[in-house]
């Protein structure tokens, strides 16, 4: 994981000297400046975490650098450095954005403390900004469920895996899953205490998604009032989820792929090389093979994604996990509407068993959250489910009880080829009972 | 003990300096960094390192002198002083070391702060065989540790001192062996 970056500006030799050995002690990666000019020049270069910048300087001076500093980057911790004699330019700094100043010589202890301090805050203010997101957005699984041999699989790679820092591919079908897979990598990896932020590269508009990845400069285009991060650089220390990534445009293509090759980029806008330190896990429900073929995707980038690869299932090919991911789903909503809904009755599941579930999971968590709310009785009945309204109600709302079972018999006669057997078994009714009903509508065979 | 061939470190006391002090160093020193040791009085005044305005003694000087010092045997130095030691930025520091260099420094100087003159004794060497090993193992190119049990944690004040142990935790022993594995490779070319 990359280290905090500390430039230290000061014109006197010693003091550069003495107190980069000295932070190069506790491991911080520290460089130094002997003027304000030369550390200008080195931050259009290199992006540092934390200055520390004597007040009185010769040429530009202490406040004039926090001045720039703070306007090209106002997330720099600037700690400005002081003799006893000018305590009040020091306060004069710290209302101009300084975070702190120290008397020199100052007490190692004070130091130590303050420069912890500042890296926590930095880390967290990472961290709370993609809490606030994820809050916003509501982790649509809260976990990942399920016996079915597939999902077992599914969870062995994931350990596997999680522990290298290898890149990962996560393909199959909308609603599968794969973010919850992806953030399960990110738990279970050194990286855990990072930041997992994600992008969704099919939900940010092509315009915008520059700006977002990469973060801007103040003044870079119009709309850029503030220099603002993009998610590369909120993704250091930790791991970057690119979601939908086939959707991303050939431009933003070759971008990444310069990108992941050295973890280096610039801000829109930007002069100076960030480099953040990050593990990519992409994932996509397109067959990129097919797209490089159209020439839609970039080979070079597809491999260099395509380090590790693995399939989530599709709900259809693990159905055995159908009633433990309803009941989960279930006990979520019921406590979230505070109802009291406590089991799905038995045809209620059967028709979940029997059903494609085209949007997999996330049509699964759908169905029972659109359930919960509409619940009237304490077990689900399969009324409630949506797609059971539009399978056996596709009837107008004001035909009789008898329409509706005429043409519900009359379909499921249709969909199994007037198999008498076969239609008598789904509507859970005997043949006999199916022949008299067909006599008592009069349900005629099409020609 | 390793086969270290010739290599051994040195102990050296600046001016006067209690004898079962540097007994108790020698011999947790042989304990973490697994070398002989010998005591070497390199140097005998600090005066080149006096600070007149600030009446202490610049640290990084004193390291400098410690290292081009005559030692032919010495992987590592560790000098022991009980003058008050500074580097210009800071109002004193309990001791300095060469990241992965040869020489490092402890002062006793303020070791004895919040200790009553009847235990004395122990708790100051207690104290001064913590920074030795701590000062010793930067010189071993371990860093700070996050590990509040560690020599090698970063003590905010003389209490995380007496609150830290005598021993490296897991991580540094692992760093710590890989390093002496490194120099034993290099020693035998």
């Amino acid at each position: 994981m990359g280290s905090t970056r500390i430039l230290i500006v000061d014109d006197e030799l010693i003091m550069r000297e003495s107190l980069r050995g000295w932070l190069e002690r506790d491991g911080y990666a520290v460089a130094a400046a002997p003027s304000g000019e030369e550390a200008l020049d080195m931050l259009k270069k290199t992006r540092f975490d934390i200055l520390l910048v004597d007040i009185k300087m010769e040429g530009i001076s202490g406040l004039e650098v926090l001045k720039q500093v703070k306007e090209g980057d106002p997330d720099v911790a600037v700690v400005m450095i002081t003799a006893f004699g000018s305590i009040s330019t020091a306060i004069e700094a710290m209302k101009n954005g300084a975070y702190d100043y120290l008397l020199k010589p100052f007490d190692p202890n004070a130091l130590g403390v303050l420069i912890e301090k500042i890296v926590e805050r930095q880390a967290q203010n990472r961290e709370n900004f993609y809490l606030k997101e994820q809050f916003r957005e509501r982790n649509r699984f809260e976990s990942m469920i399920g016996q079915s041999k597939p999902m077992q699989a599914v969870f062995e790679i994931i350990c596997d895996i999680a522990p290298t820092d290898s890149t990962i591919l996560i393909t199959g079908e909308t609603g599968t899953g794969k973010g919850l897979a992806a953030k399960a990598i990110h738990t279970h990896s050194p990286r855990c205490e990072g930041p997992f932020v994600v992008v969704n590269c099919g939900a940010i508009p092509e315009h915008l998604m520059e700006s977002e990845l990469f973060g801007h400069q103040k003044g870079a285009f119009t709309d850029a009032k503030e220099t603002k991060k993009g998610r590369l650089e909120l993704a250091h220390g930790g791991t970057l989820f690119l979601d939908e990534i086939g959707e991303i445009s050939m431009r933003m293509q070759i971008d990444m792929l310069r990108v992941l090759e050295d973890h280096v980029f610039y801000r829109v806008g930007g002069t100076q090389p960030i480099e953040a330190d990050f593990r990519v896990i992409s994932a996509t429900n397109r067959d990129l093979k097919a797209a490089i073929k159209n020439t839609t995707f970039r080979e070079d980038l597809y491999y260099r994604l395509n380090v590790i690869t693995f399939k989530m299932p599709s709900l259809r090919e693990r159905k055995e996990d159908i009633p433990l991911l309803a009941d989960h789903f279930l006990l979520r909503f019921a406590e979230e509407t505070n109802k009291a809904i406590d089991g799905i009755s038995r045809a209620a599941i059967d028709e979940m068993m029997l059903y494609d579930w085209p949007g997999n999971v996330r049509e699964l968590e759908n169905a029972i959250e659109r359930a919960v709310v509409i619940g009237k009785q304490r077990k689900i009945p399969s009324e409630d489910l949506p797609f059971y309204c539009a399978q056996h109600f596709s009837a107008p709302e004001n035909d009789s009880l008898r329409e509706i079972e005429k043409a519900h018999i009359l379909r499921i006669l249709n969909e199994n080829l007037w198999n008498i057997t076969r239609s008598a078994k789904i509507l859970e009714i005997d043949r006999t009972t199916l022949h008299s009903k067909i006599n008592r509508y009069d349900i005629r065979k099409p020609d | 003990m390793i086969d270290s061939g010739q290599y051994r470190i040195a102990i050296a006391p600046i001016g006067i300096i209690d004898p079962s002090l540097t007994d108790s160093i020698e011999r947790q020193v042989r304990r973490i960094f697994g070398y002989n040791t010998d005591v070497v009085p390199l140097l005998d005044q600090l005066d080149f390192a006096l600070n007149d305005e600030r009446q202490q003694y610049y640290s990084t000087m004193i390291l400098e002198k410690l290292a081009a010092a005559p030692s032919d045997q010495a992987l590592k130095v560790l000098g022991i002083t009980s003058v008050d030691l500074f580097i210009p930025i800071l109002t004193h520091v309990y001791g300095e070391a060469q990241i992965g260099g040869k020489a490092c420094i402890i002062s006793i100087c303020r070791l004895s702060e919040g200790i009553s003159s009847a235990d004395s004794g122990q708790r100051l060497h207690d104290r001064a065989v913590k920074e030795a090993l701590h000062e010793l193992g930067h010189t071993f190119k371990l860093r700070h540790c996050p590990e509040r049990g560690c020599i090698m944690h970063y003590c905010r004040s003389i209490q995380d001192v007496d609150r830290k142990s005598d021993q490296l935790c897991r991580h540094c022993r692992i760093l710590l062996a890989d390093e002496l594995k490194r120099l034993e490779t290099e020693r035998r070319g």
